[in-house]
């Protein structure tokens, strides 16, 4: 089991360098990633798009310019649709969003005829190492599905389990979110973490003990849990925290990066191959951790 | 101005004791907190609760009181319903939640409220004290409302900024949350936040000020595309004092991370209009249930200085 950034790192480099694709070009922040994955060997990049920018980067690599593809293409749709097109006819393995808003890529790859979307929905990970805790834990879906249904919070469910699996965790200990610990039909997203719960008590997520609803005080301590009568294996030992709308998720993402300085990467798991998004609430330093659980994800989504 | 729960302590150690209601107080760690907080001169405590509960807890904690106000009662409505008259009639100046459901609290300030003619929209407000920032913060609704409308909106936002004038903040600054995101559309949260705007610009909140931020990478990176962990101090952002929650789920999630994060402490309590409720968590340990006494106190102090004025 993968217990940190740097296991996954480690992991990574022995699977074998992988071609990304980044379309359209990649957007100036980008730069610094993309060099430190092409130093690593993780990654042999193509870039598809022009700019004079890019030309530069491609310069200042040395020796290493020789591994990157350059595909001119000024039309930034057509671009990324070239990208999706060597994903789908197997020539490349990862996309990475480049100079292109997140809207407007995101509505191209979950296009479910033209993009990459595989299952019901797809939906982003967040995957935090905070310092001095020993293990990561994951918190979904943090930004693309806003108010999910059951139905889509099924498919989530199976999203993050897949990758928690990839990570090593044989059996991962789930908490389902809400206000509160009790199921209250006044607050539906108690009802969506006990019917998920439910399910995973009938093993319709496999090897996984899937606790719901819990608060976060139940969910993040023991002790906390302990005293309000809740007892259960997930209890302060959550692997993965299922979030019951965007606005959570999201903010709760975002608070921990800012106000608990908590390393955090993304995935997107729902695609048929992996996909960096590079969104803006991921710290800089973490970016590198996003192409190596691309890497990770490549040929096992 | 009240900057840290350490000026909390301080001011309720120095403007103590105040009357403090505790309603059930029948659980160890809540009986100890009530001790300690009559030790540091915070109360002066009436007991409401069981009576064989109330005397074995306090026995079981080294809690002398049979000097102390008790009144005896079973049934966990009546607890509540007695206790917040008891504030609204100004018999005491702080009440506290014990081994009794919320709701039950809730239902009676509501009626308490409605009474006195105010109707008040009844809020949860957990203030934090963060770890290298120079004046309180608070996320509010976390414990009533489950998906407010604008209305509510409004009215839990005026119970907030009653209670940061209190502190000492003439014009508290809100970050109204939303999870709007590059995708999504404009989600009902952010168009409450575009209506409050206008709403705090005409004056219609009192004086206050809604911030153009709706989540954290606007407050901290406002017009930045990239930023570093390392690079974060939240000493020089301009971090707002009030961060209205989109609702009731998100509120909860986001107040109690204090539970895995280490550098900040919470402190809840409601803003009824004749005083402070404390209402801990059921999770809260005896530590942290006397600093929302302290939270208490402080408030109830203020009120009775007419700092809000």
């Amino acid at each position: 089991m993968m217990t940190s950034f740097d296991q996954i790192r480690e992991e990574a480099k022995t699977r074998g360098k992988k071609k990304m694709v980044i379309a359209p070009v990649p957007a100036e922040m980008d730069f610094n990633v993309l060099s430190a994955a092409l130093d690593s060997g993780l990654v042999s990049p193509v870039v598809i798009g022009s700019s004079d920018a890019v030309a530069s980067w491609v310069k200042g690599q040395g020796k290493k310019a020789s591994e990157i593809e350059m595909v001119e293409e000024s039309d930034a749709v057509k671009a990324l649709a070239l990208g999706i097109d060597r994903l789908k006819k197997g020539e490349a393995d990862i996309l990475m969003r480049g100079a292109m808003d997140p809207k407007r890529f995101l509505v191209a790859i979950l296009d479910k005829e033209k993009g990459l979307l595989k299952e019901r929905v797809a939906s982003l990970v967040s995957i935090f190492d905070p310092p001095g805790v020993g293990r990561v834990t994951m918190a979904t879906d943090t930004y693309v599905n806003s108010f999910p249904s059951i139905a889509e919070k099924v498919t989530i469910t199976e999203n993050v389990i897949r990758l928690a699996r990839l990570l090593g965790f044989s059996s991962p200990k789930i908490a389902a979110l809400s206000a509160i610990e009790q199921v209250n039909p006044a607050i539906p997203s108690t009802m969506d973490a006990a019917i998920l719960s439910k399910m995973a008590e009938r093993c319709q997520f496999g090897d996984v003990t899937l606790e719901g609803p819990l608060d976060i005080d139940c969910a993040v301590s023991r002790r906390a849990a302990t005293r309000k009568g809740v007892h259960s294996a997930v209890t302060g030992q959550g692997d993965i925290y299922l979030m019951p709308n965007v606005e959570a998720g999201f903010l709760m993402a975002e608070l921990s990066v800012f106000i608990g300085k908590t390393p955090m990467a993304c995935a997107l798991m729902g695609t048929s191959h992996p996909v960096v998004l590079n969104l803006p609430f991921v710290p800089a330093e973490n970016r590198l951790t996003e192409i190596e659980l691309a890497v990770l994800l490549s040929g096992r989504v | 101005m009240i900057r840290s729960f350490a000026d909390m302590d301080r001011l309720a150690s120095e403007k103590g004791p105040k009357r403090l209601v505790v309603l059930a107080p029948e659980d160890e760690e809540f009986m100890m907190a009530v001790k300690k907080s009559a030790e540091e001169g915070y109360t002066r405590p009436v007991l409401i609760g069981d009576r064989e509960k109330m005397e074995r807890l306090a026995d079981q904690v080294q809690f002398d009181i049979s000097g102390a106000e008790k009144i005896y009662e079973k049934s966990r409505q009546a607890i509540a319903d007695l206790g917040i008259s008891m504030l609204f009639s100004g018999e005491v100046d702080i009440a506290g939640k014990g081994q009794i459901p919320t709701a039950y609290i809730y239902r009676a300030i509501i009626r308490e409220e409605s009474k006195a003619g105010k109707g008040k929209v009844v809020s949860v407000i957990s203030m934090w004290d963060i770890e290298g920032l120079d004046h309180l913060t608070c996320f509010t609704d976390t414990g009533v409302n489950i998906t407010p409308d604008y209305r509510a909106k409004t009215e839990i936002l005026r119970n907030a900024v009653f209670l940061f004038h209190l502190l000492g903040y003439p014009k508290p600054k809100i970050c109204v949350l939303s999870g709007k995101r590059e995708i999504g559309g404009d989600m009902p949260s952010y168009q409450d936040y575009l209506e409050l705007k206008k709403a705090a610009a005409s004056g219609e909140l009192g004086s206050c000020e809604v911030m153009g931020a709706t989540s954290f990478l606007d407050i901290f990176c406002p017009g930045q595309k990239d930023f570093r962990l390392g690079s974060i101090d939240i000493g020089k952002a301009e971090f707002p004092h009030i961060m209205l929650v989109p609702n009731l789920a998100t509120g909860n999630i986001l107040v109690k991370l204090d539970f895995a994060l280490k550098n900040v402490r919470r402190r809840s309590l409601v803003m009824s209009s004749r005083g402070p409720v404390i209402i801990p968590s059921r999770s809260d340990f005896q530590d942290s249930i006397l600093g929302e006494i302290a939270a208490g106190v402080t408030v109830a102090e203020q009120i009775k200085g007419g700092a809000a004025s």
